[in-house]
């Protein structure tokens, strides 16, 4: 490993768009423009940076003197895109943490969101299957809560914590209700939503929030915070249902529920739970820091991935909806 | 064999939920996993009047009488289907029957065949052979098969922990034997990566699910846990010789388009070697014949266990070809407060 390599990264980049000739690469505190030519040396520095070749190497791919690479390396870091690892706090307490990740939190949310099944859903060309499907996936998600948030009361070691986790299940546990409720409103019987399994993905959420309990509370606690980000007031989810419901004809009733229930979070004030936990949490190290804030972007990741996956199995008209469990009797 | 399908209790049939029924020219064909009935002239005709009514709430007396049929002629042709494997009969209750292990190991070879289909048809592969495949997909896909084989730490080591007496042995070997195979894809990816960032790059959403629901099933049962696992084998350790040549193929023609790959394949083959080494292949096997009967709960857990661990292996290959497609950073390294 070179001395380059041992001491910068790439920082992430949340979106590439065509600038004129160039690109607009989107990082959570700005926009950096570059050149085509730039642009490409930038791709061939950030796939160099965490690999086994030398110096050399890079230096050909870019054409460019072995003894220039340094400077264009530091006007790369100037420029934002790259980051020193020497730079890293060695500890921070929980409230700069939480300042931290109300920082990054709207980047997360838009990478979250930026499957395309939401932009086909509000062009109108979804369907009333796909918003069913992915209410139904809901529905799961939440019941599913009940394997997930006791598990992190159990997992809590400091009692401020565990009592703010504990009110927190308290408040939640039953909120599938609201979701059987709209799947009711829309012709489904309750045994045979009761009974359905969920798709893999959705099973998936909930065994990593399983995971993150067991591992560590602040790593749970931040994932429920990126999940409770996307219902801070009406206006972040009043658009899609609005128009889903217009686009698909779905009967008010069956959106009600969901209102009721978004309501009810904003009322407990859920969003504000993680900086009440990080007030309880005077130091943090840089490890710890970090694996909490990787347990947090990896939740944005799974909620990519999950909608993927709804919109994968709901878009196929022959697949069973709800999923019934396999019996060797009837299957 | 005796599941729920109880021999005598013909009374309420019902067409398998995975079968399809298609026409042609007057012929109907009904298939269910490997079997396939072909119904023509009158035969034909009667299938499709009762077909909706075979919902296994129906006693055939019953369904005769709603279409003025004779309930003998109808009851003939219900247990020909029967037989051949397109029609089940429901039962009211849990007759208390039990499955033996070896029953059950059949019939979990069945369903698992069939319910892989849709990992070998993968596009993912297709891409791969024939060069269209990204260079983070083709490494992230070194990846996410060295984070699987790995989390052997996890998932066997919290089954053996779990185990039941009956699994214990065979939990334990497994354990044992497969708990250093993460490394042979380390050394493939220390070719291209430093070691330290292979030890700390993270698998994608996909490859953890299937990760994760190894973990839960082994915390809740060590039998249905094997019986998700033994699929995932299913799919390894081929001592077949026309599947092996498949395999070789793939290697054969990843090489060709991706030469940087080399030293990952041959980590690939070396695991394989290994395997096939140890004789897992027969380790499902042996399980099968020390466990106590089964119940129908525990058949249909187990099956439902296997089932979803095949739903999550598309997973993992839809996570490879989907998400390095959209975010094709590799390695993936972990973030902290300077990377965001």
């Amino acid at each position: 490993m070179t001395h380059i390599q041992e001491h910068f990264r790439a920082k992430r980049v949340y979106e590439v768009t065509s600038s004129g000739p160039g690109k607009g690469l989107r990082l959570n505190d700005r926009i950096v423009e570059l050149g085509e030519k730039e642009f490409g040396w930038y791709e061939k520095v950030t796939a160099w940076l965490p690999s086994v070749r030398g110096l050399a190497d890079l230096s050909r791919e870019l054409e460019m003197d072995e003894s220039k690479v340094p400077k264009f390396i530091e006007a790369l870091e100037k420029s934002g895109l790259l980051y020193r690892t020497a730079d890293m706090p060695a500890t921070m307490t929980g409230l700069e943490f939480h300042a931290k990740f109300n920082a990054v939190l709207k980047s997360w949310l838009s990478e979250a969101f930026a499957h395309p099944f939401w932009e086909r859903m509000m062009s109108g060309k979804g369907s009333a299957r796909l918003f069913t499907g992915w209410l139904i996936e809901l529905y799961h998600y939440t019941k599913n809560a009940n394997r997930h948030m006791p598990l992190s009361c159990a997992h809590a070691h400091e009692k401020p914590i565990k009592q703010l986790r504990a009110k927190h299940y308290a408040e939640e546990w039953n909120h599938y209700h609201y979701f059987m409720k709209s799947l009711k409103a829309l012709g489904f019987a309750e045994p045979d939503i009761a009974s359905s399994v969920p798709l893999p993905m959705t099973l998936a959420l909930s065994n990593f929030m399983r995971q993150a309990a067991r591992e560590d509370i602040l790593a749970y606690s931040i994932c429920s915070a990126v999940l409770e980000g996307t219902t801070t007031d009406r206006q972040t989810y009043n658009p899609y249902y609005e128009k889903a419901g217009e686009l698909y004809g779905i009967p008010k009733d069956a959106i009600a529920p969901i209102y009721q229930h978004l309501d009810l979070d904003v009322q407990y004030q859920h969003s504000d739970l993680f900086h009440e936990i990080m007030e309880q949490v005077p130091v943090l190290s840089a490890a710890r820091a970090s694996k909490v804030l990787d347990y947090g972007h990896q939740l944005v990741e799974h909620v990519w991935l999950w909608t993927d996956n709804i919109e994968k199995y709901y878009q196929v008209e022959s697949n069973p909806m709800p999923r019934r469990p396999f019996d060797a009797a009837l299957d | 064999m005796s599941t729920a399908t109880s021999e005598g209790s013909t009374d309420l049939p019902v067409l398998r939920r995975g079968a399809t029924v298609a026409r042609t020219n007057g012929h109907v064909v009904i298939r269910h996993l490997r079997d396939e009935v072909t119904l023509d002239g009158a035969a034909a005709q009667l299938f499709s009047k009762m077909e909706p009514q075979l919902d296994g709430k129906s006693s055939i007396s019953s369904i005769a009488e709603r279409l003025s049929e004779k309930p003998t002629r109808l009851r003939s042709l219900i247990e020909e289907l029967g037989k051949a494997g397109v029609v089940a009969f429901a039962t009211t209750a849990d007759d208390g029957a039990l499955t033996t292990g070896m029953e059950f190991y059949a019939l979990h070879r069945e369903h698992c065949a069939y319910w892989l289909g849709d990992v070998y048809t993968h596009p993912l592969w297709e891409k791969i052979v024939t060069g269209r495949a990204s260079r983070a997909q083709v490494i992230g896909f070194a990846f996410e098969k060295y984070h699987y084989i790995e989390a052997a730490f996890e998932h066997m080591g919290i089954a053996a922990a779990n185990a039941t007496p009956e699994m214990m042995p065979h939990l334990a070997r497994h354990f044992i034997e497969e708990y250093t195979h993460g490394d042979i894809y380390r050394k493939g990816l220390r070719s291209l990566f430093p070691d330290d960032f292979v030890l700390r790059s993270q698998p994608l959403p996909s490859t953890r699910a299937l990760v994760n629901y190894l973990i839960e099933s082994a915390q809740r049962s060590s039998f249905a846990y094997y019986a998700g696992n033994e699929l995932l084998q299913m799919t390894e350790n081929t001592g077949d010789t026309r599947a092996g040549a498949a395999v070789d193929e793939f290697y054969d023609a990843m090489r060709k388009h991706y030469p940087y790959t080399d030293k990952l394949i041959d980590s690939f083959i070396a695991h394989t070697k290994a395997d096939q080494k140890l004789g897992h292949a027969d380790a499902f096997l042996l399980m099968c014949e020390s466990v106590p009967p089964l119940t129908r709960r525990e058949v249909n857990d187990a099956l439902n266990v296997a089932k979803n661990m095949a739903e999550h292996l598309v997973l993992f290959m839809d996570g490879i070809d989907t998400f390095y497609t959209r975010f094709p950073t590799v390695p993936r390294l972990p973030c902290n407060p300077l990377s965001e």
